[in-house]
């Protein structure tokens, strides 16, 4: 039985994609409109734009950009966030910058920073940094400060460093709220990552994507979003996969379904 | 907290703004970076107040705040609404479960060709943008404050005779607030982020469309400007859901 509900669940999410498809061809054979094609002939488009070898290159080079971006502003985000939520000092000082930047579109400073960087992978790694990195340290700063003080007080009545402490008790503690924020981001980053070429055509997915747009390639822009959701849906799917694994001991409750009876 | 470290805590937090601020004046007068790419401060800023005077700019903020009102509060709606019958219903929960699974993770802006296609260069297709992104945030943490609504609380209300159909609204949405709230703050930044975007995309009129503007003509200082409003905005909006939070949430222990 648990054999069975497990591949359920595995099961129903391709359910529900077919679902959204089928949705998806009956209202463009409802509409019969010229600039939306059917879910077919989008995934008819698929095979060629995969074959091409130039497409494949880059959207190859959007997804080292965002790998990168990503990974060095988990790297800088954790050690801040963390620090923020166990210094009043540390967090007073950066809150007021962090709030300032957190509502501007990070993809918007893409024209500002061409002018100085130029147009190449420099600029585009840095906004999905900028991007990234924001929603990173709020959760890490939320989760070290929620950190039980008796476990800091009886580790440091063993005799840990304030900064034995930080990494042996808070970042543990912490780890399923950051792991959070690291969701969010990924999601953040393929948004940045989309955005910013799209502004600097030059390469990656978002220029397949919105060149065949503004080509009037319809079969291709609707192909290629196809292929970033189902980008987006396997980095979520990976990620969530090595969540559990991290912080198995901490699965939140959340699969409960709430009953009235 | 008293008065003393409130201010204390201010004057440490603007410090890195000013800092900022006056490396960024360092860096054009002593010559590092030509002032055609990044204009001194004090002139940005002059310029700012120019435009937020001035009849243009107010039209393309309004526009930007429709688009993003609208479209909030299409998905503050829908996000709640069902978030909550998600909870509280298995088998809308076994449908709505697997499509938010795919959905969720699906980076919206790449529907945003589509949806021009579909509902055309107008407020429309921005707004569903809008609504799209700020949904998932929302939707996910009503659905998750209200599946853990202490049970006991939901027998008590059964208890002292409330209909089934308000334990919903009597119980599980108050108990659901705080969540709710933290979604809806999420929603907002995402809101703010994605206008913006959708703007920058293709537009006629607000914020993004300034700055598209500007980037097109080389006007540095006019691209520094629409930022540093919409940064503002958010600053606003921000504050303004924190203080309805406080005000709807007086009852609750610190969260």
């Amino acid at each position: 039985m648990i054999a069975g509900r497990a591949l359920l669940a595995r099961v129903t999410p391709l359910l529900a994609c077919c679902g959204l498809l089928a949705v998806w061809q009956a209202a463009a054979i409802a509409l019969h409109n010229d600039s939306f094609p059917t879910a077919v002939d989008a995934i008819r488009a698929i095979p060629s734009i995969l074959g091409d070898k130039d497409a494949l290159i880059n959207i190859m080079a959007s997804l080292r950009r965002m790998a990168i971006g990503f990974t060095v502003a988990v790297a800088v985000s954790i050690p801040l966030g963390l620090l923020m939520g166990r210094s009043r000092f540390v967090a007073s000082f950066f809150n007021p910058l962090l709030m300032v930047i957190y509502p501007v579109p990070k993809a918007a400073l893409m024209p500002i920073i061409m002018l100085w960087l130029g147009v190449g992978d420099l600029s585009k790694t840095l906004v999905i940094f900028l991007g990234v990195s924001l929603p990173v340290i709020y959760h890490s700063f939320a989760g070290a400060k929620a950190v039980e003080e008796k476990m800091l007080w009886s580790g440091a009545a063993m005799g840990l460093s304030a900064a034995q402490r930080l990494m042996r008790i808070v970042l543990p503690a912490a780890l399923p709220e950051i792991l959070t924020g690291c969701r969010t981001g990924l999601v953040l980053a393929l948004i940045t990552m989309i955005t910013s070429e799209m502004i600097a055509r030059q390469s990656g997915a978002g220029n397949i994507l919105f060149n065949a747009l503004d080509m009037g390639e319809y079969d291709t822009v609707f192909a290629m979003i196809i292929i970033v959701g189902a980008m987006g849906i396997g980095l979520d799917a990976l990620f969530e996969r090595i969540r559990a694994r991290l912080v198995r001991w901490s699965e939140p409750q959340f699969d409960i379904p709430l009953s009235f009876s | 907290m008293n008065g003393r470290t409130v201010t204390t805590d201010l004057l440490l937090g603007l410090a890195p703004i000013a800092l900022l601020i006056a490396a960024w004046q360092a860096l054009v007068s002593f010559g590092y970076a030509p002032v055609t790419l990044l204009p001194p401060p004090g002139q940005v800023f002059t310029r700012m107040i120019e435009q937020l005077l001035s009849s243009t700019f107010q039209q393309d903020i309004a526009a930007t705040l429709f688009r993003l009102f609208v479209g909030f509060s299409i998905a503050v709606v829908l996000g709640v609404v069902i978030g909550l019958v998600a909870a509280a219903s298995s088998p809308v929960n076994a449908v709505v479960r697997p499509i938010v699974r795919v959905l969720a993770p699906l980076p919206k802006v790449a529907l945003y060709p589509a949806l021009l296609l579909l509902l055309g260069f107008d407020h429309e297709s921005k707004i569903a943008l809008v609504a799209a992104d700020a949904l998932f945030p929302i939707l996910l943490s009503t659905y998750y404050g209200a599946s853990t609504v202490e049970q006991k609380l939901i027998w008590s209300a059964m208890a002292a005779g409330t209909p089934h159909h308000g334990l919903l609204l009597k119980v599980v949405l108050p108990a659901a607030a705080p969540s709710i709230l933290t979604g809806c703050r999420i929603g907002l930044v995402i809101s703010c982020i994605v206008v913006f975007l959708a703007e920058m995309i293709t537009s006629t009129n607000g914020l993004g469309h300034v700055l598209v503007t500007a980037a097109r003509t080389f006007q540095a200082v006019d691209m520094f400007v629409p930022l540093i409003t919409i940064s503002l905005l958010g600053l606003i909006l921000n504050g303004a859901l924190e203080g309805l939070r406080s005000y709807l949430l007086r009852g609750f222990p610190e969260i």
